[in-house]
């Protein structure tokens, strides 16, 4: 009888159902194996030459990937995806070939074309989203979908392999693709793109992509201007101060952070709009989630955000012990990077503790927008300090 | 908890209600957003400006008021530390309060609950099954098993109490986070020197404001004592020399502090990129014992510093160490022949000959690349940058007591085949350059072009009119007398580059132009030096942040109480439950324990 009832329980739907780490990692044997196989590959290639940090490094995103892609499946298929086009560019350069003689590079894997081939799929999916939730039509919400992930990808795609340009030429310059405005901002609208992708799966509503992806647009907007106009797409080298390898911790987690900040704050938006169509009767609030679970979406972005925002800010504090001798010298990115936290800490007091929830709570995460944007692009383009090496 | 956090009238002796409002939630909401607001103040102001800029900025009516507010130096303003220490003191306090009702919270669950407690749990359920009762317990336990709990059980008579739970130590998270922030802040404002800013508000420690006294004569009152805990200093060191004190920034003026060892800076070099674009900045130090002996030596570079017993070095800046420069002045309307010579070093100040103008050599730099948008050229994606080569900037006092400063650029930039060379000069120092092109000669320098000046000069005393006609002979003549053979196209450029250049120099505010001939470059290291102890606590506090910000979020408590009785030929189970944290979710998972529950007692 023990059996039975054990086989009963296991009617409780799977998610509330716990597995063991082993049981998870078993679940997931071919994702464990594969990303393990990369990380050996790479120790065994390059091992030789690594120092303490790089180890550093490799563990984070090797465990960073691991979890993440055994939390959400689809980021399983997304490094995939974008990892063996990436390879094949980096192969194709290590053949001789190059954007002028090859057509595959230059019109789809080279870095820049890579990122332009983003930008036109956010901006289509944009429309697409927008166009779901006027008509409400399911189809244009899958494609919506579709979309954003074709750009997500394309946007990985083009960083990787931009990351192997900047070595051609010059070996001296090579570094991570987010030392400038415009590497950032590649990395701002795919990781902005690709976490809304998950809460959009997580709330099983794909209206909210409405009030997301405009934003993404707004950014893949200025990202071409950056391109066709400022010609910012340049690879250069990095200044002394850069030559760091805790920028490739640093930057990528800030904008985990910056990500679920601004997600959280457009469903914010949405969720006050929502309310307002309740009020003034409009079709809107029956197309979104229910205010709880806009509620509870933004939050946990907010908390995600929070973690990484964190690690992020310590991680740059360190760095600028090694590199400036102050773990804080109040310049201008800093700071705004502590006002950021100060107020996302207000907030999560304010939610979990005193219990706040509703309007005043949307306000709040919506107009954190305008802070948190401050620090990432208005601290580059208003302020000097130490950080102006992002400037235009 | 809200309750917890808040003024109870009941009991308000002063105490209390100090106690509870240093608690309060609100008072920590509010100042975590006070605090970010106040931090805005330093991002939008400038800091640690000379007073001067300021003064230009401001007016002196609002300087002194943002003066006398410390908005200079914001963040080392007793009122900004000030709510620094209140948010600690709240943090504290909140702590210290929550600690009784949070430590037992982790004790272990008693597995017997009155039946009024389990009711009164965030979700109750109660159901009447057809199971017998053993059946609906080990259905239950099964189902908590299944969902990740370890449930125990207590049997009294026909009642089977049953008790699980989860997430045990979330409270710790809440230890860690704040405790973290105790200390790191701690730290923080130990570091922050405190006992210096202390002899500072005493006034036993005065900052001097003469910045250019030597080391010896600079008073005691400014210099620190050599075993003050922490320090944060910096010195500009030329090569070849030797420092044993540091400077430290203090309102518009500067703190001494000795050092227990002596800096000598052997060389300076700047690796530099094909772009010309600096690559490293290099500094080779060797590192005496006040009595001479050698105790360390190597380099330094950015992101690279040098530790010494607890003192770290770092490569935080260079400039000029005082260059020897040999310049050729041209007094403009003279032919270039017989140049006068100025030799000196920067910093120093030179006699232009006998006529009364002195050039203060103000500063020299061996590179300059510069973006083309800086210039106003048009954008070269091939090209975005543009090598003006060495510079050296000057200040020209006149008779009359007036003065301009003047910056000259080595290389000359090229626009349509015709190259030129920049020279850059301001009326003050607030104010924008304005710059001259000077055309070069085919055989390069400015002298065929200062000729021709002189030339039309003199053909205009001569009465000749201003013509292009005029122009091109006049240039003809000069090209014959010096033998130089242009192009026609050449010569049209130079000319039009010329006259161009003639009605920049209208206001330009000195007879003379200086070209540097020759160089002998010295560097100067800015170095910082720092003595950091609080810094293990801090990276100890950072850990334990993270490590608590990630259980508070991600390893919520749940409990679990129910009881299950013998009822007629069935069972009662009333299954009571909460979770302190993401109560939405687990709302849906009890609602699904729920479900299961149900139709396993509908079956049969
Ligand atoms: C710089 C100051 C502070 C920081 C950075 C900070 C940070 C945090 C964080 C990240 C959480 C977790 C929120 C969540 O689980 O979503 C939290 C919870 C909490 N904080 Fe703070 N906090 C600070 C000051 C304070 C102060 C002054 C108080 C006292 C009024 C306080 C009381 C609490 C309480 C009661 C919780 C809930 C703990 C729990 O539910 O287990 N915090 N804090």
């Amino acid at each position: 009888m023990a059996e039975n009832v054990e086989s009963w329980a296991k009617e409780l739907p799977i998610a509330y159902q716990r597995r063991s780490l082993g049981e998870n990692l078993r679940r997931e044997a071919l994702w464990v194996a594969g990303l393990s196989a990369a990380a050996l590959y790479i120790l065994a290639q390059w091992g030789a030459q690594f120092g303490y940090w790089q180890y550093v490094v490799l563990a984070s995103w090797y465990v960073a990937l691991l979890l993440g892609g055994m939390a959400w499946r689809p980021l399983q298929w997304t490094v995939l995806a974008t990892a063996l086009p990436a390879l094949a560019a980096v192969w194709l350069y290590a053949h001789g070939q190059t954007p002028a003689n090859d057509w595959l590079l230059r019109y789809v894997l080279q870095g820049l074309a890579a990122v332009l081939w983003m930008s036109a799929f956010l901006l289509l999916a944009t429309l697409a989203y927008l166009a779901h939730a006027w008509t409400g039509q399911a189809a244009v919400g899958r494609w919506a979908t579709r979309l954003t992930w074709a750009g997500v990808i394309f946007g990985f795609i083009g960083l990787g392999v931009r990351w192997r340009e900047t070595y051609l030429g010059h070996p001296s310059w090579g570094h991570i693709p987010v030392s400038n405005l415009w590497e950032v901002f590649v990395l701002f609208c795919a990781s902005t793109s690709l976490f809304y992708l998950y809460y959009e799966s997580k709330a099983e509503n794909r209206s909210l992509g409405a009030f997301v992806m405009p934003l993404v647009a707004a950014a893949v907007g200025f990202l071409l201007w950056l391109t066709l106009i400022q010609h910012m797409n340049q690879i250069e080298p990095l200044i002394p101060a850069l030559q760091s390898f805790w920028m490739k911790l640093h930057v990528p987690m800030m904008f985990v952070g910056y990500a679920n900040f601004t997600v959280a704050s457009l469903i914010g938006l949405a969720y006050l709009l929502g309310n307002w169509s309740t009020r003034h009767g409009g079709a809107l609030a029956a197309r979104l989630p229910s205010p709880e679970q806009m509620d509870e979406v933004m939050y946990r972005a907010i908390a995600l955000g929070f973690l990484f925002f964190t690690v992020a800010t310590i991680l740059g504090a360190v760095w600028a012990a090694r590199a400036w001798g102050g773990f804080w010298s109040w310049d201008p990115k800093e700071t705004w990077a502590l006002i950021v936290w100060l107020n996302y800490a207000g907030y999560l007091h304010a939610r979990v503790v005193k219990g706040w929830r509703g309007n005043s709570m949307a306000w709040w995460s919506f107009l954190s927008l305008w802070v948190v944007s401050f620090c990432f692009l208005g601290v580059n383009l208003f302020l000097s300090g130490l950080h102006s090496y992002g400037k235009l | 908890m809200q309750t917890d956090t808040m003024v109870r009238p009941a009991q308000s002796t002063r105490l209390r209600l100090l106690v509870s409002f240093l608690g309060s939630m609100r008072l920590a909401v509010s100042l975590l957003v006070l605090l970010a607001i106040a931090s805005v103040i330093g991002t939008v102001l400038s800091q640690q400006q000379p007073y001067e800029n300021y003064q230009l900025q401001f007016g002196s009516f609002w300087f002194q008021v943002f003066r006398d507010l410390g908005l200079y130096n914001v963040y080392r303003t007793l009122w900004y530390t000030g709510i620094v220490a209140f948010l600690v003191l709240s943090t504290a306090t909140c702590v210290t309060r929550n600690s009784p009702r949070m430590l037992r919270d982790m004790r272990a669950l008693p597995v017997r609950q009155k039946r009024s407690a389990i009711r009164g749990q965030e979700h109750f359920v109660s159901q009447d099954t057809a199971l017998s009762a053993d059946e609906m317990v080990s259905r239950l336990t099964a189902l908590l098993r299944r969902g990740g709990f370890r449930p125990r059980l207590e049997r009294d008579g026909d009642t089977v109490y049953v008790a699980a739970r989860k997430g045990r130590f979330h409270r710790l998270g809440y230890f860690l986070t704040h405790l973290a922030i105790i200390l790191i802040c701690a730290a923080a404002l130990y570091n922050a020197d405190i006992p210096v800013k202390w002899a500072e508000w005493t006034g036993t420690l005065r900052p001097a404001t003469n910045f250019d006294l030597p080391l010896g004569e600079i008073p005691k009152s400014a210099w620190m004592p050599e075993n003050n805990p922490a320090y944060r200093g910096i010195i500009t060191l030329p090569e070849g020399q030797t420092a044993n004190a540091v400077f430290e920034l203090a309102g518009n003026g500067y703190l001494v502090q000795p050092l227990p060892f002596r800096i000598h800076l052997r060389a300076f070099h700047v690796r530099y990129y094909s772009t010309g674009m600096p690559r490293d900045f290099v500094s080779d130090v060797v590192l005496y014992s006040p009595s001479g002996k050698v105790l360390k030596s190597g380099s330094i570079r950015v992101n690279h510093p040098m530790a010494y017993d607890g003192v770290e070095i770092y490569q935080s800046s260079f400039s000029d160490g005082g260059s020897l420069l040999h310049l050729q002045s041209y007094l403009l309307g003279m032919p270039a022949a017989h140049p006068g010579m100025l030799s000196g070093r920067v910093g120093q100040t030179l006699q232009a000959g006998n006529s009364g103008y002195s050039v203060q050599l103000k500063d020299f730099s061996l590179y300059n690349v510069l973006p083309r948008s800086a210039l106003g050229e048009k954008p070269d994606p091939q090209h975005p940058m543009v090598n003006l080569g060495p510079s050296y900037v000057y200040i020209v006092h006149d008779p009359h007591g007036g003065a301009a400063e003047f910056k000259t650029y080595m290389n000359p930039i090229y626009r349509a085949g015709q190259g030129y060379f920049i020279q850059g000069y301001r009326q003050s120092l607030g104010a924008e350059y304005q710059y001259v092109y000077l055309p070069v000669g085919p055989n390069g320098g400015v002298a065929l072009f200062l000729d021709y000046l002189a030339a039309l000069q003199v053909a205009a005393r001569g009465g000749a009119q201003a013509s292009p006609e005029i122009f091109q002979q006049i240039f003809q003549m000069l090209l014959h007398q010096e033998n130089v053979t242009m192009s026609a196209a050449e010569q049209g450029r130079f000319v039009q580059a010329s006259l161009d250049a003639l009605t920049q120099l209208r206001d330009y505010p000195a007879p003379f132009l200086l070209h540097l001939q020759s160089f002998d470059h010295r560097w100067a290291a800015g170095l910082q030096v720092t003595k950091w102890p609080g810094t293990v606590p801090i990276y100890w506090g950072c850990v334990a942040l993270v490590l608590g910000i990630f259980i508070l979020f991600y390893l919520p408590q749940k409990r679990v109480w129910a009881l299950v009785e013998k009822n007629g030929a069935g069972a009662r189970l009333e299954l009571g439950a909460s979770a302190d944290r993401n109560k939405d979710e687990f709302a849906r998972e009890f609602a699904a324990w729920e479900r299961l529950l149900q139709d396993s007692a509908s079956k049969h």
